[in-house]
């Protein structure tokens, strides 16, 4: 499934959703691009990325290769720090030290929400499974119960990025607690017919 | 009991949600906690919103001079320079009030409490300031050092604001192992409310928390919240438990 594909599926869902996006990480960069196009663009919303995967820079350079536009972009930025790499100041990127600090991330989070003049908003969290590698499963849920619910109530879409065999049963249960919905992105060669995702999106 | 008072606003949306609309105008209140915390930010913010709303506010500063305090201040995206310049937000440094009224030895006796009680009583009902924070009372009390003139200036201060329909925070510095709310232990008994500020430390991680101990004249939240310091004021969220017990 390829970028526009990605968009037109996420097209109709309603704001204050939060979705868990299934997907392989061939198609991470397209389903970036996908939701940058569909809500920074043309629904004019500013983005919220919260990264705990790779370092802001990193996504920064291949959306700028990508040639996505990224004005309405801020990261919250939960690895660089961590990685105790150089970090470069930017009214778009915010720092939180370390993955473990959840409360910091809700914080940064509700400061962006609350900078953004623009009324509906989109988070991405990337990911679930890199949360997952530095908190356990119970404080997880507990962030994403909180987090989630406020961002509900101000109406922003969320989503969820879940790198299919990364996970485990405790973290598929939990997102099926704490989500609305998951959307599942099948890899190229699923829908050549050699998978059985199929592009289908599976409720709960 | 809510109902009943009348509310100071603190304008720090998430605190006025813990305190169920905002602290019971007239209280006094110790913002107390360790160094690094964010009581003088804190307090600050209370201050600018008040101003803001119309409302005449004053810092009376006892460690840190005045200047020095507000280059030092976080550039809130909602302060405005004209609230100094058209007196809604006042700063007058302590020690010069000292000097006005002849206090200049180490200790201050109860005549001087007198004096220095009236003196700050006499510029809020002059200015019609509604909010008020000293910081820090412990400067203050390192002053006064028994416990009886202690207790007198706190709640005759407490008394005179409260009687002008202000409502004042009363900054408190404690070490981080104490186990008290206040240096003496004085402070904390007379105030109407109580909000603490730590530095908790999890997993290696430094978080800043606040929680409402007391607070006289309303409902509130006694939950321990994560909280920020940022340019869109005091931003807090719910400590995590992670399921522990």
């Amino acid at each position: 499934m390829n970028a526009p594909e990605i968009a037109k599926k996420l097209e109709d869902i309603p704001p204050g959703s939060a979705i868990t996006i299934d997907m392989k990480i061939d198609s991470y960069f397209d389903f970036i691009r996908a939701t940058l196009d569909l809500f920074a663009t043309r629904k004019d919303l500013d983005c919220i990325y919260v990264t705990s995967t790779i370092p802001s820079e990193s996504i920064l350079n291949a959306l700028s290769v990508l040639e996505v536009d990224i004005d309405r972009v801020y990261f919250v930025d939960c690895i660089s720090h961590s990685m105790m790499g150089k970090t470069s100041q930017s009214d778009h990127v915010i720092f939180v030290e370390s993955a473990t600090m959840l409360e910091n991330i809700m914080l940064k989070v509700q400061y962006l929400m609350k900078k953004s003049k623009r009324e509906n908003k989109v988070v991405i969290i990337d990911s679930v499974n890199t949360l997952a590698i530095h908190n356990n499963t119970k404080i997880l849920s507990e962030f994403f119960h909180i987090l989630l619910n406020n961002l509900r109530s101000k109406d922003a879409y969320i989503f969820i990025l879940n790198m299919e065999g990364q996970g485990s049963e405790d973290l598929d249960s939990m997102m099926n607690l704490v989500a609305d919905d998951k959307f599942r992105i099948p890899a190229g060669q699923e829908e050549n017919g050699d998978g059985n995702g199929g592009g289908e999106e599976a409720s709960e | 009991m809510d109902a009943a008072r009348d509310r100071c606003v603190t304008g720090i949306e998430n605190l006025d949600n813990i305190l169920n609309g905002g602290i019971p105008r007239g209280n006094t209140v110790l913002v107390t906690g360790s160094c690094g915390t964010g009581k003088t930010t804190m307090s600050m913010e209370f201050l600018v919103h008040g101003a803001l709303m119309g409302e005449p506010s004053l810092f009376l500063s006892v460690t840190e001079a005045s200047d020095k305090l507000l280059k030092n201040v976080i550039p809130y995206d909602f302060f405005e320079d004209s609230l100094i310049k058209k007196g809604k937000l006042i700063f007058i440094d302590l020690p010069v009030v000292y000097e006005l009224f002849g206090m200049t030895k180490g200790e201050l006796d109860f005549e001087d409490i007198d004096l220095l009680v009236k003196a700050i009583a006499d510029i809020v009902r002059d200015l019609g300031i509604k909010r008020l924070v000293i910081d820090s009372i412990t400067s203050v009390c390192y002053q006064l050092r028994t416990e009886e003139k202690i207790r007198q200036f706190i709640l005759k201060v407490g008394k005179s604001l409260s009687e002008y329909g202000c409502t004042s925070i009363l900054v408190s510095e404690i070490s981080p192992s104490s186990e008290r709310y206040s240096l003496y232990g004085v402070e904390e008994a007379i105030a109407d409310g109580i909000i603490l500020m730590g530095n908790l430390q999890r997993r290696g991680d430094l978080l800043r928390t606040l929680q409402v101990v007391k607070m006289r004249g309303t409902n509130h939240s006694r939950a321990k919240y994560v909280l920020d310091l940022t340019p869109s004021g005091v931003l807090l969220v719910p400590l995590l438990k992670g399921g522990s017990i």
